[in-house]
This record gives structure tokens, C-alpha cells and sequence, in this order.
């Protein structure tokens, strides 16, 4: 097995269940541990600009990426070509990536030089800032590839890189897909995956607790007492 | 199970809904819900409480959880009240609330530590074969290993040792001490027996026991007031809180209830729901301020005078332009006011002189016995003067009219209280008077009797009444034309005069003074004041004091319910006194013990007497006899010391041991031979008290033990002179001290000693300032890990410390630390000490016929030639003890044969113990083998408990009866009725773990515990005719010692604080820039009982989590100060470095410091001294007060805590300057050769 075979090949589906497994087990057995460890009260300053931008950034890129691969690509063609497809792309990924890049500029920065913030920093703490900021700086790279190709109308790469994720989704992961595409696009994919292998060892858990349900909350909630836990 | 895959089941949770949707019922997992119920679940729970100086006595419930403390919260289980009074609970406050943490904190003291350099050293000569004395002797020997390790102390270094190993080193270090120079040259110092009385006896009792010194605390902490021993004889005696409640008017004064009395700050604003007036004095927005009615802000040190402003408008009112029938009764039977006093011709001046006596009279007026100590009233009945009972002349040498029943010789009578009616004359008197550019006397014109003495001397009398109206500026048709209004403000002691000096308006201080004596009037005396450390803490706190006082008596107030003073600072009764001083002092097996007063001691051993400004000239009266002028307060020191007023320790400049060996190889045989030779020696100059050439190397303390104490961090006032001297450590002293050259009794050493102390000890759960500068420490169990006794004057109630967990990591409580000291002393004492023979020098002794030592005030000097020097009447008396060193530790652990033999005593009053020593055996056992055998066993802490509790009249009615049946002979009065009830109660430990237990009635009191009042101090005096422990038996207006009047506080006169010039030299560095001089006030604070708490993360976090002090807005603002700033306060003393909190709280010339933050937590260096920026004393000093000195003399008599110099602190001024962030140095350095050289600041050369 080549490196390029285990990283797009093995490599997404060790991610994916350490991600998978390891948020399970962590919510099972750490409760305590499930936050977002926020250090706000420590230190407040520029935190609107810094965290909403990060926030905002990273959730668009995030869906971004969802609907971009993994709709079929003929509903994508329905609503638009390729090429625009790829555009849409390139200046949805920009905005949110720029947005992201500067909340993560400054939310890292604040974590090394805040001492405050410093003091109560743990090396996952610091090292999964520093992960997104990477991950997304090699995002915003590949921009200057994908909108060389889009300006040739070339959407190869593209069409590569949307195939071997639903390759990947489907369970019948093909490496080959993307053989050829761009080397920016490839460290970019892994660490992208990377940030899925340590997520449930870091903050980031905190994602999965997002709490939708407070939109349809009931005003009272009765629990009864008489619960039967199997 | 799963939390997961319930939440799979999210979509499913629903069981029903209601109210139209928006209720919704779920059977989701609640086992997220036991998280909060495991918070508050524990395995048990016990009681406890914190043996911390607060006076609070809080019954805690302590929670236990997997082995560990996990939290405590407040009993509530307090026996009743009274009917109609609100309960005492809830007790307790923020601080007690959050002791737990310290258990398992970065503080707390987890092994025995030890100076490494130290360990090193000792380790190295044992390794070469010497003994653990030997090896001892070797370091102390060799100035350069001593100096390694002494010099070093503050810096850190220390290293982890075992109990064996440090406890050799501190017995070989005691052995070595007693041998080459003397037993007295070993002290120890802890504060405050109630707080936890077993452990308090812990280390006196070995100390005592072996013959070293212990230190007393109340009055070096300037908690003592002198006034109290003055005026009533007594120490302290206070009402309980739950008294406040039934007083109808309060004046609170430096006392900050809320903040310092919290547990009991309920009752004052419950007092205001019964009707009662509350005034208050604070100089600042003091947190007590918002529930007065009436805030009058006295300008600090002043109080004095805003007491003589309303004492002159009451006394006007209620005595001279009517006499209230209350007032004038009270005054007659209870108070000095009728005492006659002889008018001395002095110059061309007349002035009050001693008090006339029987013995002036022909025939001694009949009475045989002491007249020499009997006060003379004149009857108005009789028309004759008369010898009232009750004078101190009745309590010795006879029974049964030592009382206040208004007798003389069993007939009744009627004090004369003035002879204005009846006079012979009208003479000029003159006062001293202190207050600035108003002259310094007072002419006053005084009705006067004429009469002719035994002696053949015709003079004036007048009645103490007569010569206080005088001098509180009342007119009274005489002709001086003195004040005819209040608002004359040049007649000193009017509300106008009182205003110009404090601040407060004349309105104000004549209406609270009118209110205060009319409410006083209509109720019985049910007008109180709350007062406590922050008028206290002053040079003339005395004159504060009395200043109170006198508004008191003159209103009847003292030992009323819901009357009289209430001063709550640091005394913290000991209910069980009497059944604690023997064990603590170790009075079963030897007596006397040394005690010693700790002002003059560090006055004196940490050199503070050579920096001493404040001139006693200045002091002096106008009108003294001055036979002393010239001489420096140290001076009075040693001369009171010569004459057997004070102690002191060590006695002289000679081991006493070899004095004793000597003297029977000169032929004594005897204790009175032993004293001859002593007596000898000192007349012949070959012997010396040690305190006339105090820094010699032979009179050093050598070993110190500190327990239960901060006292580097706290209490030290004049901190940074302890670090030089004492320790021999780097210290900030900012001044060579020079001025001690001066002194006429003390000998000069051009240069002076510094690191006096061979080893220091500190015994702590925690390791502060104080085991910082150590150098070892022990660690100690903390309050919820030991066996222990807390009792409070602020609640009738006794309580226990108790187990709830067993002393965490290696430590040990003090009683069994203690004990392992003793262990190991006797052994090594079998090779190196055996049995000696001890001289203990005592002085006339409080409460004993001792006091009757030297009559009528007259100060009588062998030094001087003024008399021979006779042990026991013009020089302290030298008392023989055999010491068997080798049994110090059978001693300590057995109740003693000398509670059989002599019995116990307190106040004067002796019983026998033979029925408690035996119920003791059977209870706690007794010892199998050795010189204790078959004695009660003290081994363990519950024993000492038990032991304590049994031998005490509080806490076992039959010893109440005894020691009341021993009061009914002297008093000739029954007061059986006082214990009745009581008479077969045995309170037991295990009871007080059960619920706390009102204690019963006892004579070392003067309250009573009842069914119908609270408890009150001088009920007793008042209700039962006791009288109070004074020359006249009754309350004092006026002292007539020779000391007394030298410095013109025979009547109480308003003295403004004193110029302690320390801030005149502005450093350097400071010159150029804006700087203030603020008063330095260092009052008690929120977040911590001294310094305990103040460093815990918990209190730290409620305010700004390091040292701070408080400036005013205005203050600030001309020196460009914001808030949270850092600031620097210096003076010659030192420095101490802070974040400044500006505030509109505080009045301008003031600095707030709250006692006590250390220099434990976030403090920097000083930029001025370039040593750690100091604490709260950094930029103090103590100056001792020649008054405080007087003995030998009915009241005025030494005991220990009860008489003696105190540690003032509150006449400082400090610089003020600010510092950038930029500049403050954290001093994180290394240890270089060069720095450890350097211990002064720089241009310091002593």
C-alpha cells in the first residue's frame, strides 16, 4: 500500500471512527469533560470580533464543504454548471475561509500571549486552535489552483475531489480519484481529516451539543420519576 | 448505562403534554440528577470548630466524604436563650465557611521541614560520632556554620525531614540552652487559650515544665486595654451579644460588628427592632455605620475627647444641676467618687495627690489590719470620715467585709460624694493638660475639707467627685468662671472644645451625651458601649478608655444588663480557666511558672528600645513630681523590672541554675538563703538584671517556639526589626538607631547584635511568614483533627474541637507533638542536665497579698537608695525550683502532685481538688509506672479535656460551690444562689461533642449565667456587692501611683496621638515626586481573621487577591493615584508595597491597611528598602508607656495578660508614593553570595 492509497484510502475511516467512537465513549464516560472550555470570563477582549468571526467562518466552510461534495452532481447541475459550481466555491470558501483565518489568527494569538488564557491552556487546547488555523490557511491555498482551473473552465480537479468524497461516504473509497490533483489539495484533505481523528480529544466536542432543541423547547419540562433504565 | 444511547431515544421522550403544549412530560435519564445530590452527600459529619482569633466560637458541622473533609456548614444547636431574646444562630461567617480548603491547600505543612543548610551541618557532626547536644553545641560553636543557616532564614531552603530527626535536634537544642545559659533564655509564644486551650497548654506546659518562658499575647497584640486593670482590676470582663439586645442605647467605637463580630452583628441590628439607639464613631464609612442612627465621624485617635465633650454634659445634667437619685446611688456605692483625696502643695501649684487612707488617721481609725490600704470616705450621716469595707485593705489578713455593702466598721452609711454644701474652703487646683497650644495646666477651683493627719501635717482633702467635676470644666458657682454653655469651645472638655479637636459637630456630642445619661436614668444603667481595637491600638489608649468609662460610671452603666462597655479584641475568655492553668503551666508540679510580658520582651530583644524618638520627658506632666526625668522609656523599663513590678526574661545576666550552685556553695541551704544571696549580689553589682545590658550575647533568647501564631507575619509590630535583630535575617530597616544611646539603665553597644536566635520553631498547619523565617517547622493537625476546648466571651457556651479525620499527612496535634518533644528532652537531659535547682524571679503578683507591697503609691527605688531591696516589697521575689529534667516527660503526661498538695486558686480564692484528682483517675485512667504512678493520666488530648473540664468551676458545679464558698468568706456574703441549680452538673467532653453546654456561674467572672439576665461584666460587683479588684474596691476615676501622676493620667485627659517622627526623613528616592504622609490605621479585616484566611484562594478571590490598602479619593487624586495602583508605604521602620484602593470610604490623612496581609501571597519588593515589600508592620515599631510598667501596687499589680506595656501601633505615619508597573521588582532571583551578604538596605550600616 502506497501513502497515497493509506491516506485516501485507510485514512479517512480511521478518522471517521476514532471521531465517531471516540465522541461516543467521551460522552459516555467523561461527562464532566463534554464543554466548550470556554475561557471568556478570564478574558473578554476583542472575543465579538474574534470568536464570531471564527464561529461564523467555520460553520459556513463547514456546510460549504457538505453541500459543495456531497449533494449528487446532478442536482448540482441543475442549479448550476460546473464551472460555476466551482466559483461559487472559490468565493463562498474565500469569504468564509478569510473570516475563519482571521478569527483563528486572533483567537490563537490570544491563546499564546493572553496570560490569563495562557495559564489555563492545556497543550489540546493550544494545539487545536493552531490545527484549524493551518487547516484553513491550507483551505484558502488552494484557491489560487481551483481558481487557475476555473478560469480555464477546467473543473477536473473538482469533479475528482467531489467524486472520492462520495466515494468515501459510500463506503467504496476510491484513492485513485485523486491521483492527480494538486499536492495543496491533498495536505489540505488530510489535515482536514485530522481535525475529525482528534476531535473527541479535544473541545471540539462541544459541536455535537449545539442546542437546537432550546428553538422548540417546551416552557416546562416534567420528568417523571419513575424512569426504568432498562 | 449509556448516556448515548439515550439520547438516541431523544425523539421519544414525550410522554403527555400539558397546558396546551407548553408543559411537556418526559421519561428521560435522570442520573445527571445525582450529580448534585453527591455533592452535598457525605459518609459522616462532626462537630468542630475554628480555634482562630475572632471571639466568634462557632459550632460547625464538619462533612466527611471518602476520607476527606469535603465542606462544613453552621450548627445549629445552641441551648436556648433567655425568654424574648432572638436565638444565637446562626453562627459563623464567610471565613470559618471556607476553612476546609486550607486542609488540602499548597499551604498546608505536610512533614517535618528544616532549614537545609541547617540538616546538613547537624547531619554532618552526628556522623562524626557527636551526640545530638554535642553535635548542637559544635554548630552554635562555630560562628560560620551559624551564620549560614541564620542568615538564610526567609529565603527558603527548607527540605523534608522526619519527626525523629527534628525532634532530636529540638531537644538538643533546649538541652544545650538550659545548660550554657540558662533555662529563661528559651521563650514560647502563642496567643489566645480559648481559641483551642488544649494545644495552648501543649507547649506551655513542656515550656513551663522545663523551666523557659512563655510570652503573653493580649497585651503585645494591644488587645489588653490598660484601662480595664485601672479602673476595675480586672483584665477584661464583657457582656455576651445577645446583652446588646437588651441595652436601650449603644455608642459603637472601633469595633466593626458586621465585619468583625459576625456571628454576632445580628444582635445589634435585632437591638434596633427592641428600640435601641445606635450611635456610631467610626472616622470612616465603616461597614457598622449603616445601621446607626446616627453617625458622628470622631477623627481617628481623638475618641478621647468627644467622650469627655458628653461625659462633661451628663455629669453637668444629671450630678451638678440635679442630682438623679440612680446616678448619685450608684456613684456612691461603686464607684472612687466619694474617696477622699489629699491636695499636695507642690511649687506653688496645689494638685491632687494619694488617696487618704486609714493609717492617716490616729489610731489607724481602728483598723489593725492594712490600714495603710483603706480608703477613707466621709459620712454624711455621721458627719465624720469613715473606712468603708471593700477597700483592697479588706481582702488580706481578714474575712467577711471585703465587700460593697455601703458599711463601715458594720455600721450603714452614706458616702459624702462632694463638699460643696459642707466645705471648708474653696482652693485652686491645678491639672495637667496635654492638648496642644491650649498650655499644659488647668487651674480649677475645688471645694475643700481641712484636715489634720496623724503625721501632724495639716492638708486638703476633697472627694475624687469634686476634683473631676473640676476637671471636666463645669461650672459651679465657684468663681473661675468656667463654661457657662456648651458651646464654649475654650474650656477644655465641653462639647464645643470636644468638636474643635474631633471633628464632630458640638450639636451632636451634647446630644448624644444628654440621650446617652437619659437613657441611662430611666432604664437603670441600660446604656452601653461597644468598643474594641481601633481606639485601642493608640500610645494613650488608656485615656480613650477611661474616657468611656467615666461616661459610664457617671451613668451607672457598668454591670448592668444591657449596660456598660463591651470591648471585644482578641481576649477570648477562657471560661475554664481555673481548671486549665494548672495543666497548662504545669502548676501540678512546680510553681511559680515564668511568664512574661511580650511587649518589653521584643521591645527589648528586637532592639526596638535603640530606635526609640519618643522622648518620656515629653510625656511628662506638668504638674510631676518627675523624680525620673531624663530617663528613656527603656529605662523606666528596667527600673520597674528592679523594683518587682514587671518580669523579666531572662532574669539576669547569669544562668540560674549556676546562680542557685553558687549560692549554696556560698552556704545557702534554703530558698531564703538563695534569695539573701541573690539580693546580695544584685546590691553588689556582681549579678545584673539582664535587661541593663540587654544586647550582651549572654542575655539573647536563644531557642523560640511559635504555635498557634503568626508572629513574624501578624503580630509583630515593628516586623522588619525582629527580621535584624532577632532572626538576623534581610530586613528593611530604614534607620542606623542611634537614639537608644540615651539610655541611662540599659548599656550601649555601639554595634548591634543581630540573629539572637539559635533556632526558632514554628508548629503550624499552614506555612506563613512565620515558618518562613523558621527554622524548623512541624506540621500540626488542623482544627477538624484534633480533640480540643473553644470558649468565647461572646456566648456562655463551651464547645469542642473534634476529629473529623485523623491528622492528615505526618502531622500531629500540638498536645502529642509537645509530648514527643518531652520524650526525647528527658532523654537526652538524663546525660547532659539531671536534677537543678532554678531561681525564678517573680514580681508582685495581681490578685495576691503581694500586691499590698508597696503602699501608698510611692515609688520607692533600691537602685536609687531609696529603700533596701527586700524580695517581695521593693524587689521581686527569687522562688527556688527543682527541676528533675530528666522526668519532663512523666511530668507532662500525669496531672501532678501539687494539686493535691496545694490545691487550686484563682482570683485570690483557694479550694482543695481532692475529688476531682480522683474522679480524674477513674476517668482517664492513671499512669502505671515512673514519678507519675497512680496519677491521672494527660497522655491523651480527650484527657487534657476532660482534666480541664473537671477542675474548672464552670464546667463542674461542685468545684463552682467550692470556689464560691471560698468568695462567701472573704465577701461575708452568701452567694450559694448563684451555682444552686447547678451544684452536681459535670460537664464531660463527650457531652460538649453532643451539643455545646452553657457553662455554670464561677468567681473568675464577674457575669452570671442565669435564667434571667445575660451575661455582663461587674454583675457580680454591682448585684452581689463584690467588690471590684481595685485599691478602693470600687471603679476608679482616679489612679494616685506616682508613676499615675507623673504622667498625668490620675484623671483621664483627653492626649492627642503621639509624633513617632519615623516619617520625617523622606528617602531618596521619593524626594522629588508627589508623595503623601498618611496615618497608618490597620484595622480588622473582611476577608481574613488576621492573617488566617487572608491567603486562602477562596477569600483571596473575593477581593483583590494580594495586599492592598486604602486611600481617600481626594488623597489619591493630588498624587496622581488611580485605583489599583501599586503604592509603596515607608517609613524609617521599613516598607511595605500594595495596590492602593481609592475610595471615597475613607477620610483624607488616613491609610487603611487591613491586619493582617503577609508577605506570603503576591507581594514584590520594595523599591526604598530593595527587600520583599513587607507586611502591615513593616512600618511599625512599638513604644512602651511607663504607666503600663507600674506593679507592686493593689490593682496595679503584674499577672500575666493582665497588666503590662502593650503594642501599640496606630500613632505611625508612613510615606506614600506610587510605583509603576514597570518597577515593581518580584525579586525572583537567585541566592548569590553577594545578595545573602547584603542583608540591610543599602546606606544601613548597624
Amino acid at each position: 500500500m502506497t501513502l497515497h492509497n493509506f491516506i485516501f484510502g485507510a485514512y479517512p475511516y480511521l478518522a471517521g471512527t476514532i471521531f465517531i467512537l471516540g465522541s461516543w465513549i467521551r460522552f459516555d464516560r467523561e461527562q464532566y469533560t463534554w464543554k466548550a472550555d470556554s475561557s471568556q470570563l478570564l478574558s473578554n477582549k476583542n472575543m465579538r470580533m474574534a470568536s464570531n468571526l471564527f464561529h461564523v467562518g467555520i460553520l459556513g466552510i463547514f456546510f460549504g464543504h457538505m453541500f459543495g461534495m456531497l449533494l449528487p452532481h446532478a442536482w448540482w447541475q441543475m442549479i448550476a454548471t460546473d464551472v460555476q459550481h466551482q466559483w461559487i466555491a472559490i468565493y463562498a470558501g474565500g469569504v468564509f475561509g478569510i473570516m475563519c483565518l482571521i478569527g483563528a489568527i486572533m483567537l490563537f494569538w490570544r491563546r499564546i500571549s493572553n496570560p490569563r488564557v495562557k495559564a489555563v491552556s492545556r497543550t489540546r487546547d493550544t494545539f487545536i486552535i493552531g490545527w484549524l488555523l493551518v487547516t484553513v490557511t491550507l483551505g484558502l491555498s488552494t484557491i489560487f489552483v481551483s481558481s487557475g482551473h476555473a478560469a480555464h473552465g477546467d473543473v477536473s480537479s473538482m469533479i475528482a475531489l467531489t467524486e472520492w468524497v462520495k466515494s468515501v461516504a459510500t463506503l467504496s473509497v476510491n484513492p485513485n480519484l485523486i491521483q492527480d490533483v494538486s499536492l495543496i489539495f491533498k495536505i489540505h484533505i488530510f489535515f482536514g481529516m485530522t481535525v475529525f481523528l482528534v476531535f473527541p480529544f479535544t473541545r471540539l466536542v462541544h459541536v455535537w451539543s449545539i442546542p437546537l432543541s432550546y428553538i422548540t423547547r417546551p416552557y416546562q419540562i416534567v420528568r417523571t420519576k419513575h424512569v426504568r433504565m432498562n | 448505562m449509556s448516556h448515548f444511547l439515550d439520547r438516541l431515544k431523544y425523539f421519544n421522550r414525550i410522554k403527555s403534554t400539558f397546558s396546551k403544549g407548553h408543559g411537556i412530560v418526559t421519561n428521560e435519564d435522570r442520573q445527571w440528577e445525582d450529580t448534585y445530590r453527591n455533592r452535598w452527600r457525605h459518609d459522616k459529619m462532626v462537630r468542630s470548630t475554628h480555634g482562630v482569633n475572632c471571639t466568634g466560637g462557632c459550632s460547625w458541622k464538619i462533612f466527611v466524604k471518602n476520607g476527606l473533609v469535603a465542606y462544613e456548614m453552621q450548627q445549629t444547636d445552641y441551648p436556648r436563650t433567655r425568654d424574648d431574646l432572638p436565638n444565637h444562630e446562626p453562627r459563623g461567617c464567610q471565613r470559618g465557611a471556607s476553612f476546609s480548603w486550607y486542609l488540602y491547600s499548597p499551604h498546608r505543612v505536610k512533614y517535618p521541614l528544616i532549614r537545609g543548610r541547617l540538616l546538613d551541618l547537624y547531619r554532618t557532626e552526628r556522623k562524626n560520632g557527636k551526640d545530638p547536644v554535642e553535635a548542637w553545641a559544635a554548630i552554635q560553636a562555630d560562628s560560620k556554620k551559624r551564620e549560614s543557616y541564620v542568615g538564610v532564614r526567609g529565603l527558603g531552603g527548607f527540605v523534608r525531614s522526619t519527626w525523629d530527626e527534628v525532634v532530636e535536634m529540638i531537644a538538643a537544642a533546649n538541652v544545650y540552652t538550659i545548660k550554657k545559659w540558662g533555662p529563661d533564655r528559651i521563650y514560647g509564644f502563642s496567643p489566645i487559650p480559648a481559641m483551642s486551650m488544649i494545644s495552648y497548654a501543649a507547649g506551655s506546659r513542656y515550656l513551663s515544665l522545663i523551666g523557659a518562658g512563655v510570652g503573653s499575647f493580649y497585651d503585645w497584640y494591644c488587645d489588653l486595654p490598660p484601662a480595664s486593670p485601672q479602673v476595675w482590676g480586672e483584665q477584661t470582663d464583657v457582656p455576651e451579644s445577645a446583652d446588646w439586645y437588651n441595652s436601650k442605647y449603644i455608642i459603637v467605637c472601633g469595633a466593626n460588628l458586621p465585619m468583625t463580630r459576625t456571628p454576632d452583628a445580628h444582635f445589634a441590628i435585632e437591638s434596633r427592632y427592641n428600640g435601641t439607639k445606635v450611635v456610631s464613631m467610626a472616622p470612616d464609612y465603616a461597614e457598622y455605620v449603616k445601621f446607626a442612627d446616627l453617625w458622628m465621624p470622631v477623627k481617628q485617635g481623638t475618641d478621647a475627647a468627644a467622650f469627655m465633650g458628653m461625659g462633661h454634659v451628663a455629669l453637668k445634667e444629671f450630678h451638678v444641676q440635679k442630682q438623679d437619685p440612680y446616678f448619685t446611688e450608684y456613684a456612691r456605692k461603686y464607684t472612687d467618687f466619694p474617696m477622699q483625696v489629699i491636695l499636695n502643695q507642690q511649687d506653688d501649684k496645689l494638685v491632687s495627690g494619694r488617696f487618704l487612707r486609714a493609717s492617716d488617721f490616729d489610731n489607724n481609725m481602728g483598723e489593725s489590719n492594712n490600714p495603710e490600704w483603706k480608703t477613707v470616705v466621709y459620712d454624711s450621716k455621721t458627719k465624720a470620715f469613715v473606712v468603708p469595707n471593700g477597700s483592697v485593705g479588706f481582702r488580706w489578713g481578714e474575712e467577711g467585709k471585703w465587700n460593697l455593702l455601703e458599711q463601715a466598721n458594720s455600721n450603714d452609711i452614706e458616702a459624702e460624694l462632694s463638699c460643696i454644701d459642707d466645705k471648708d474652703e474653696i482652693v485652686d487646683v491645678t491639672f495637667p493638660h496635654f492638648t496642644p497650644e491650649e498650655g499644659d495646666s488647668l487651674v480649677r477651683k475645688i471645694p475643700v475639707r481641712k484636715l489634720t493627719l496623724a503625721s501632724g501635717d495639716t492638708v486638703y482633702v476633697t472627694s475624687v467627685f469634686d476634683l473631676q467635676v473640676a476637671q471636666y470644666g463645669i461650672d459651679r458657682g465657684l468663681g473661675d468662671n468656667l463654661a457657662t454653655s456648651y458651646d464654649d469651645e475654650t474650656v477644655p472638655y465641653t462639647p464645643a472644645w470636644a468638636a474643635k479637636i474631633t471633628g464632630v459637630p458640638t450639636a451632636d456630642i451634647e446630644r448624644t451625651g444628654r440621650e446617652f445619661a437619659d437613657n441611662a436614668s430611666k432604664t437603670k444603667g441600660k446604656s452601653m458601649v461597644i468598643l474594641g481595637a481601633a481606639i485601642n491600638h493608640w500610645y494613650h489608649n488608656d485615656m480613650n478608655y477611661r474616657g468611656i468609662m467615666n461616661l459610664l460610671h457617671i451613668c451607672g452603666c457598668v454591670g448592668q444588663s444591657g449596660g456598660g462597655w463591651a470591648h471585644y479584641v482578641g481576649q477570648e475568655k477562657l471560661r475554664p480557666q481555673a481548671g486549665w492553668a494548672p495543666i497548662a503551666f504545669g502548676l501540678d508540679w512546680h510553681r511559680p511558672p515564668r511568664q512574661m510580658a511580650s511587649t518589653t520582651y521584643w521591645y527589648f530583644h528586637t532592639d526596638q528600645w535603640r530606635y526609640e524618638r519618643v522622648e518620656a520627658d515629653d510625656l511628662l506632666a506638668s504638674t510631676a513630681k518627675g523624680r525620673y526625668k531624663g530617663y528613656q522609656l527603656a529605662d523606666y523599663n528596667v527600673a520597674a523590672q528592679r523594683m518587682g513590678w514587671t518580669p523579666s526574661m531572662p532574669h539576669f545576666d547569669k544562668n540560674p541554675i549556676e546562680i542557685v550552685k553558687e549560692a549554696e556553695k556560698a552556704g545557702a541551704t534554703d530558698e531564703a538563703g538563695v534569695s539573701k544571696y541573690l539580693v546580695e549580689k544584685l546590691k553588689s553589682g556582681d549579678i545584673n538584671f539582664a535587661y541593663e545590658d540587654i544586647d550582651a550575647e549572654e542575655n539573647h533568647p536563644r531557642n523560640l517556639f511559635v504555635w498557634r501564631a503568626n508572629l513574624i507575619g501578624s503580630s509583630a509590630k515593628g516586623h522588619e526589626y525582629f527580621l535584624k535583630h532577632l532572626l538576623g535575617a534581610q530586613n528593611g530597616v530604614m534607620s542606623e538607631g542611634v537614639e537608644g544611646e540615651a539610655c541611662k539603665e540599659v548599656k550601649w553597644h555601639e554595634k548591634s547584635p543581630t540573629g539572637k536566635l539559635d533556632l526558632m520553631v514554628d508548629i503550624n498547619f499552614r506555612l506563613n511568614s512565620t515558618g518562613a523565617y523558621s527554622d524548623i517547622v512541624l506540621p500540626t493537625a488542623t482544627w477538624y483533627e484534633k480533640a480540643d476546648l473553644n470558649t468565647t466571651d461572646m456566648h456562655p457556651f463551651i464547645h469542642p474541637l473534634s476529629k473529623a479525620v485523623d491528622p492528615a499527612w505526618e502531622s500531629r496535634s500540638d498536645w502529642q507533638i509537645f509530648q514527643t518533644i518531652a520524650k526525647k528532652f528527658s532523654e537526652l537531659s538524663e546525660k547532659h542536665l539531671g536534677t537543678q535547682k532554678d531561681v525564678v524571679s517573680l514580681p508582685m503578683q495581681h490578685d495576691t497579698p503581694m500586691a499590698l507591697a508597696q503602699p501608698f503609691g510611692e515609688v520607692k527605688d533600691w537602685k536609687k537608695g531609696d529603700c533596701e531591696p527586700i524580695p517581695g516589697k521593693t524587689a521581686p521575689i527569687f522562688k527556688v525550683v527543682e527541676r528533675d529534667f530528666p522526668n519532663t516527660y512523666a511530668k507532662y503526661i500525669a496531672l501532678g502532685p501539687l494539686m493535691k498538695k496545694l490545691g487550686n486558686n484563682i482570683k485570690g480564692l483557694d479550694w482543695n481538688t481532692d475529688h476531682e484528682i480522683e474522679q480524674l483517675a477513674s476517668l482517664n485512667g492513671v499512669i502505671k509506672e515512673g514519678i507519675s504512678k497512680g496519677m491521672p493520666s494527660l497522655a491523651e488530648d480527650i484527657h487534657v479535656c476532660d482534666a480541664v473540664m473537671r477542675m474548672a468551676p464552670e464546667t463542674n458545679g461542685e468545684v463552682a460551690h467550692k470556689s464560691w464558698s471560698a468568695q462567701t468568706k472573704k465577701t461575708g456574703i452568701d452567694h450559694s444562689h448563684l451555682y444552686e441549680g447547678r451544684h452536681e452538673e459535670k460537664i464531660t467532653y463527650h457531652d460538649i461533642v453532643a451539643q455545646p453546654r452553657k457553662i455554670i456561674t464561677a468567681p473568675t467572672w464577674s457575669g452570671i449565667e442565669s435564667e434571667k439576665v445575660s451575661y455582663n461584666a461587674c454583675y457580680t460587683n454591682i448585684h452581689e456587692h463584690i467588690p471590684l479588684r481595685t485599691l478602693t474596691g470600687r471603679a476608679q476615676f482616679y489612679l494616685d501611683h506616682e508613676w499615675m501622676l507623673d504622667f498625668g493620667e490620675g484623671l483621664c485627659a483627653f492626649k492627642p496621638p503621639v509624633d513617632l517622627q519615623t516619617h520625617k526623613n523622606v528617602p531618596a528616592n521619593i524626594k522629588d515626586k508627589p508623595y503623601l504622609v498618611l496615618n497608618w490605621i490597620t484595622p480588622h479585616s473582611k476577608w481574613g481573621i488576621h492573617s488566617t484566611y487572608q491567603d486562602s484562594n477562596r477569600m483571596l478571590t473575593l477581593f483583590r487577591g494580594g495586599p492592598y490598602f486604602w486611600v481617600s479619593e481626594e488623597d489619591a487624586k493630588s498624587i496622581g493615584l488611580k485605583d489599583n495602583d501599586w503604592v509603596e508605604a515607608v517609613n524609617d521602620n521599613g516598607a511595605t508595597v500594595a495596590r492602593v484602593v481609592v475610595s471615597q470610604r475613607v477620610p483624607n490623612g488616613m491609610a487603611i491597611m487591613y491586619h493582617a496581609q503577609e508577605k506570603n501571597v503576591n507581594v514584590p519588593g520594595s523599591n526604598t528598602t530593595g527587600k520583599r515589600g513587607g507586611i502591615l508592620n513593616s512600618v511599625t515599631r512599638t513604644v512602651i508607656k511607663p504607666t503600663h510598667m507600674i506593679g507592686g501596687y493593689a490593682q496595679l499589680s503584674y499577672a500575666f495578660n493582665y497588666y503590662g506595656t502593650v503594642g501599640s501601633n496606630r500613632d505611625e505615619h508612613v510615606i506614600v508614593h506610587k510605583i509603576e508597573d514597570k518597577d515593581i521588582d518580584w525579586l525572583e532571583r537567585p541566592l548569590t553570595p553577594e545578595r545573602e551578604g547584603k542583608k540591610n538596605p543599602s546606606g544601613i550600616n548597624n
